[in-house]
């Protein structure tokens, strides 16, 4: 799987290109305008993340051009601007996600996966983890082959995790992908730990293992006990 | 005052005075001259009598029939006085009427005895040539002053028209609009240089608004980078294993830090749009039916939190709003009512068509009521709060023509929204 970060703050575009490397993404960054249109000409991305306000140029051009080129590529803006017409503007020309500054790198992990899975297998593939297995299209969950039936944000929650294994995940961003930006944080941070619990819970009831940890009070890990 | 007004008043008083002070001055020159004239030819008589006394070596009246010419009297004492010259009336010897002469009296001894010899001369015909000459000089000068004070007003409204229309055009100059300012060339040179430095003003004027009104937006997502990352830098910085408990502790604060103003800078940065009216997609939206939806899609925290919602006769309130910023108005208000409520307390959603109640339950106010709508007003400490909710529920309602309440009574705490009258 190749990912181009396209990002002009180097440090965001390396922390970016970290996190996807750890997660087996082969991961390239681009610094400028001109730089990235290179590239996209160049080789061939399962995934492009657009940073929209380039020194050199608009990221909405690039993001013409990639579709021009290769259709299939996904497309992830990643923008400083929070304005409504830049995220409709954004989906017109073909991108498929929007993520406004700052977001979670957990987060924007989370929605490159959902987004190749889409992209490559149409939404039909299961997910595995151990003696889990998640069907997105049906929204199911089996735990040893038995079906585990999870609320809505559970499932949610549950699909972050797994798709962010091995990776210490703040409350916050928990709760903000659970609900969104305009949650109030002190009642969401008690609503994610009680989602928490309810979710390890039904998984253990299934014979399932308990992989979520806690993590110095700071978040919550799902991996290997 | 305007200006040609003012001037037209001081030209008229200057003029005034000028015109005064000649007349009377023209006035006792002409008097002067022909007082000296006949005082002239009085003298010249008295050396005439004189002569004619050396000659006679006494006088006669029958020389003189022209009435009152000449007045001879002896007077007793030995007295020599100077002559004089003096203003008296006599009477006509026709009608009775008083006539004003110039006298010269002398004193004279005639065979002996001293005299007093008076000389008159009629002023009638010199009292009238004052006159005339009076009056036809003020005539002439108050024509040239009425002539001259039409002439300048006249000219200076014509001069000054350049001025006058700069300057209805400078208050017909919108600072946010994008038009600069167009002002004509005129021949005068003052002018011109004015409204060549009018214009460079006004355009210096709309750079600075221009770049101030952007310069809150673009300094915002500056911001928002750098927070990025810091976020990212903090997320990678916490997977790391050998950190202590303490370590974290401080990752945590520093993490809760630039998530808190990231909050507060996408709070000011929409604070800033709704300032510039960036929103211009205005619909009808009903604000009740959204409020509903609202709460309901916050049961959950409801939930948690054990507030109840009651929802009592929810008319449709509809306005005219763009829908981001809509929705900005109820998540506000809705966060605001369950942030300040109490556990197991209760949120009321009213609305009768004008005006829109969202009432919580919760602690009586400890800050002024009237204050509670500014910017980072703050109720209590609470970490999480930025304090731009309420500033921002008002400046999407000042701006688009809603009036927002807030009243406080029995441990209810609500805030109405209605339309302001010119709207309804």
């Amino acid at each position: 799987m190749k990912v181009l970060v396209v990002e002009d703050e180097k440090g965001l575009a390396e922390s970016i290109t970290d996190y996807m490397n750890k997660e087996g993404y082969l991961c390239e960054t681009a610094g400028t305008f001109r730089e990235a249109d290179e590239r996209i000409y160049l080789y061939q991305y399962d995934c492009v993340i657009v940073d929209l306000t380039l020194p050199d140029g608009d990221g909405f051009q690039l993001i013409q051009t990639l579709k021009k080129l290769l259709a299939t590529t996904g497309v992830i803006i990643i923008s400083a601007r929070n304005a409504l017409e830049d995220k409709i503007r954004g989906l017109e020309i073909g991108s498929d996600d929007y993520l406004t500054k700052p977001f979670h790198l957990s987060e924007l992990n989370a929605r490159v996966k959902s987004l190749i899975r889409r992209r490559n297998f149409g939404g039909h593939t299961e997910i595995r983890f151990r003696e889990i297995r998640v069907n997105p299209s049906s929204r199911k969950v089996y735990v040893n082959g038995q079906l585990a039936v999870l609320s809505r944000k559970e499932y949610d929650l549950l699909l972050y995790f797994l798709s962010n294994i091995d990776v210490v995940l703040t409350k916050v961003s928990i709760a903000e992908h659970l609900w969104g930006d305009n949650i109030d944080s002190a009642d969401s941070l008690d609503m994610v730990y009680s989602h928490i619990k309810n979710l390890r819970r039904k998984l253990l009831e299934k014979g399932g293992s308990d992989y979520v940890s806690s993590v110095y009070g700071i978040g919550y890990k799902f991996g290997e006990p | 005052m305007k200006l040609l007004a003012k001037t037209n008043r001081i030209y008229l008083a200057f003029s005034l005075a000028i015109y005064l002070f000649a007349g009377l001055a023209f006035y006792q020159v002409v008097r002067i001259l022909i007082y000296n004239e006949v005082e002239t030819r009085l003298k010249v008589e008295k050396r005439d009598f004189e002569a004619y006394l050396k000659q006679h070596k006494a006088w006669s009246d029958t020389t003189y029939f022209v009435e009152n010419k000449i007045d001879v009297v002896p007077v007793g004492r030995q007295t020599r006085l100077s002559e004089t010259f003096i203003d008296t009336l006599i009477q006509n010897r026709y009608d009775q009427e008083l006539m004003p002469f110039r006298q010269l009296t002398f004193y004279v001894p005639i065979k002996g005895v001293m005299h007093r010899v008076s000389i008159r001369k009629s002023l009638i015909q010199s009292y009238q040539l004052i006159e005339v000459i009076t009056v036809t000089m003020a005539a002439c000068l108050g024509l040239l002053l009425l002539g001259t004070f039409w002439f300048q007003g006249k000219l200076s409204g014509r001069l000054w028209l350049p001025f006058y229309e700069s300057l209805s055009r400078i208050k017909r100059f919108n600072l946010a609009s994008s038009t600069p300012l167009q002002l004509d060339k005129p021949e005068i040179n003052e002018f011109r240089e004015l409204n060549e430095v009018l214009r460079k003003m006004g355009d210096k004027m709309q750079q600075d608004y221009r770049s101030l009104k952007e310069f809150t937006e673009n300094a915002s997502h500056e911001i928002q980078t750098p927070l990025a990352l810091i976020n990212a830098k903090v997320e990678q910085l916490i997977q790391s294993e050998k950190l202590t408990e303490t370590q974290t502790r401080w990752i945590e604060e520093i993490y809760q830090a630039s998530r808190r103003m990231a909050r507060l800078n996408q709070g000011l940065l929409l604070l800033a749009k709704i300032d510039n009216q960036q929103f211009t997609d205005n619909q009808a939206v009903d604000l009740a039916a959204l409020l509903a939806e609202k709460l309901s899609a916050m049961d959950e925290v409801l939930l948690h939190k054990r507030i109840a919602v009651e929802i009592r006769n929810l008319v449709p309130f509809t306005v005219q709003l763009p829908p981001a910023l809509a929705d900005s108005l109820v998540t506000n208000l809705v966060n605001n009512a369950i942030k300040h409520n109490q556990t197991e307390g209760r949120v009321e959603l009213r609305s009768d068509g004008n005006i829109l109640s969202l009432g919580n339950t919760g602690n009586a106010l400890v800050s002024n009521p009237e204050r509670l709508f500014e910017r980072f007003k703050k109720e209590g400490s609470s970490p999480d709060s930025v304090g731009l909710g309420l500033a921002i529920i008002k400046e999407i309602c000042d701006t688009y023509g809603l009036g927002v309440q807030y009243a406080e009574s029995n441990g209810w705490h609500r805030f109405g929204i209605s339309r302001k009258v010119n709207e309804a």
